[in-house]
């Protein structure tokens, strides 16, 4: 939650607290969606209106940014010395390397906050998130099992196992590859990335999302960033498929055009 | 081998079941790794890479299509009256070597040749199961345009002569209910499909279509439950994924109305769909491919049941599905394939 956020949350929570002292502050702020057995329902379409994935980093206007006071608490992102001069690299190369514009799947977090619509399909024992971008699919699992006992795995998205603390879910994900970019401006990850993501319902149409960083080869601590996520309301909406890798090979099927 | 595709391998799993049943080309067995679990693959032998049609084993290689009526629904059913079919399934017949005759191979396959076929009445029948003999009503022009994909297929000497799955391309309707087996969740308003190669939403509502001119290779779907058959009008697709290896195909004008009729007990399905597409055939004709649920009691396989138990001390078995991306196909089988992944 943002201090502002948590500002107004309280305000509004102190204020149901003098006319209804029964009402909690989750309740105030709107109730939020249930499943059944009460846990926090984060189904429906979700999107950020930030601009992180240009650049996680506060940063002044420039070709391919839009100026932004970045997400990342504490405005920098820790590197080590040597990871950062490779960031400089890839900030150099990003016109041509950002793995975005192969189509290649985004990872975690990427995929979280990228200006794509995501849905969120949520049952007791997963959640299921199915990003239009690549049409990818992540796992979520809400069941108490734990990660592979292998630990030689290197996902995409990586392994993704959560529990509840109280309305927050908690994942933690591990096992990735070195594949993916955390945002256009070059920001990386090896694959001893891990990932503790916390989402929070503000209200019924708005998503608290933090991810904390960790990252040994690359970052000298942990660090977060924090987005919100809205609900897509327009009427009728729903995702799109976006396999967006077929693009270059598309025109010749299911045969060329005559 | 691209790296995403060796970052993949030592990933994702069960390169085996795929070895076994993809008919790769020479060196790719080489390429599946042992799965996470350390399960060696099995030897990539002649025989393992490519069973010939006659040695029908397992249930993924039945011989015929169960009758299963449309009719009420007295199986279990989700908390908002839905039909409980969730879990995995895979077709009880063959891949996608060959869409009218599912086991009979590839059609000019140069690694079938010392293999010999026996009468068309000892294989499974053709998923056309209308009109009855079992073969694609094609205008002339489409079933030439067919029969040259297939002509060229073991020697794609243009780009459209290779199947789009070579590429990593999704598989589209049918052919994604006979490529390996699939996973089914469902919430309210919602059955989702988890394909090995694409995926599908299918709203259980009645709103329109996408516009017209938005095509795609899933197609847009809509659905509704009647009795023990969830019907699924499917239109906006791109028709680009073809049916199989032997190049059968419809136009980006086709609409699809598909039936999925589960048996009272709930361990199969018979998916039937009818494809109309005035620009390709004379009539409209139907699709019919047979499935099985697998559980946990069944052996993960890398081709039916693509699983690896959950790493749950002291839980009941769970089975995990590992993320599910496109790997194998950078390795070119099917058979030429030259991916942009290169970059």
């Amino acid at each position: 939650m943002t201090r502002a956020s948590l500002a107004a949350a309280l305000v509004s929570g102190l204020l149901a607290a003098a006319i209804a002292p029964a009402v909690t502050l989750a309740a105030d702020a709107g109730p939020i969606p249930r499943l059944a057995n009460g846990r926090p329902d984060f189904s429906g379409i979700w999107e950020t209106l930030s601009n992180a994935d240009e650049d996680l980093e506060p940063h002044s206007a420039r070709d391919d940014a839009a100026p932004s006071a970045g997400v990342v608490v504490g405005n920098v992102i820790p590197y080590l010395p040597k990871a950062l001069e490779q960031k400089a690299r890839n900030f150099s190369a990003r016109a041509t390397d950002d793995p975005r514009l192969k189509c290649w799947t985004l990872g975690t977090p990427r995929d979280i906050y990228y200006p794509e619509p995501f849905q969120i399909f949520e049952r007791p024992q997963d959640l299921t998130l199915v990003f239009e971008f690549g049409n990818t699919v992540r796992d979520i699992h809400t069941d108490g099992t734990l990660h592979p006992v292998d630990t030689d795995n290197e996902f995409w998205l990586g392994d993704s196992r959560g529990h509840w603390e109280g309305d927050t879910l908690v994942v933690d994900v591990r096992d990735f590859n070195d594949e993916t970019w955390l945002d256009r401006a070059g920001d990386f990850h090896t694959e001893a990335l891990h990932v503790i993501e916390r989402w929070t319902l503000l209200d019924a149409n708005t998503l608290d999302y933090r991810a904390t960083l960790s990252d040994p080869n690359v970052f000298s601590r942990p660090w977060t960033l924090e987005v919100l996520l809205y609900r897509r309301r327009e009427k009728n909406f729903h995702l799109i498929e976006n396999y967006c890798f077929t693009l270059d090979y598309d025109q010749y099927y299911p045969y060329p055009a005559r | 081998m691209t790296t995403r595709s060796r970052a993949l391998l030592t990933s994702i799993l069960l390169g085996l079941g795929l070895a076994a049943a993809l008919a790769p080309v020479a060196g790719r067995a080489q390429t599946a790794p042992a799965t996470p679990s350390g399960a060696a693959s099995p030897p990539a032998s002649s025989e393992a890479a490519n069973p010939p049609a006659a040695a029908v084993r397992g249930p993924r290689r039945e011989k015929t299509v169960r009758v299963i009526l449309s009719g009420p629904w007295t199986g279990k059913r989700l908390a908002d009256g839905q039909p409980d079919i969730e879990g995995d399934w895979s077709n009880t017949i063959a891949n996608q070597d060959n869409f009218t005759d599912p086991q009979g191979g590839i059609p000019g396959d140069p690694q079938a040749r010392n293999r010999r076929l026996g009468p068309r009445s000892t294989r499974a029948p053709s998923r056309v199961s209308d009109p009855p003999d079992g073969q694609l009503p094609y205008r002339p022009w489409a079933r030439a345009l067919q029969q040259e994909f297939l002509a060229y297929f073991f020697n794609p000497i243009k780009p459209q002569y290779i199947e789009p799955f070579a590429r990593c391309a999704p598989g589209g309707i049918p052919k994604s209910f006979y490529w390996h087996g699939f996973e089914i969740r469902q919430y309210p308003g919602y059955v989702l499909f988890l394909f090995n190669s694409g995926h599908r939403i299918v709203q259980l509502d009645d709103t329109p279509h996408l516009p017209k001119n938005i095509k795609l290779w899933m197609g847009d779907s809509r659905g509704h439950w009647e009795g023990n058959t969830l019907i699924v009008d499917v239109d906006n697709l791109n028709s680009k994924a073809r049916f199989g290896r032997t190049g059968d195909f419809a136009s980006e004008n086709v609409h699809v109305v598909e039936r999925y009729i589960f048996s009272p007990n709930g361990k199969r399905f018979n998916y039937v769909a009818t494809f109309t597409d005035p620009t390709v055939y004379t009539r409209p004709w139907t699709a019919t491919v047979p499935m099985r649920r697998y559980t946990v009691a069944d052996q993960p396989n890398g081709w039916d049941y693509e699983v690896l138990p959950a790493n749950d001390p002291g839980g009941p078995p769970i089975a995990d599905h590992y993320e599910r991306m496109c790997v194998e196909n950078n390795g070119g089988f099917g058979q030429v394939a030259v991916s942009r992944a290169e970059h």
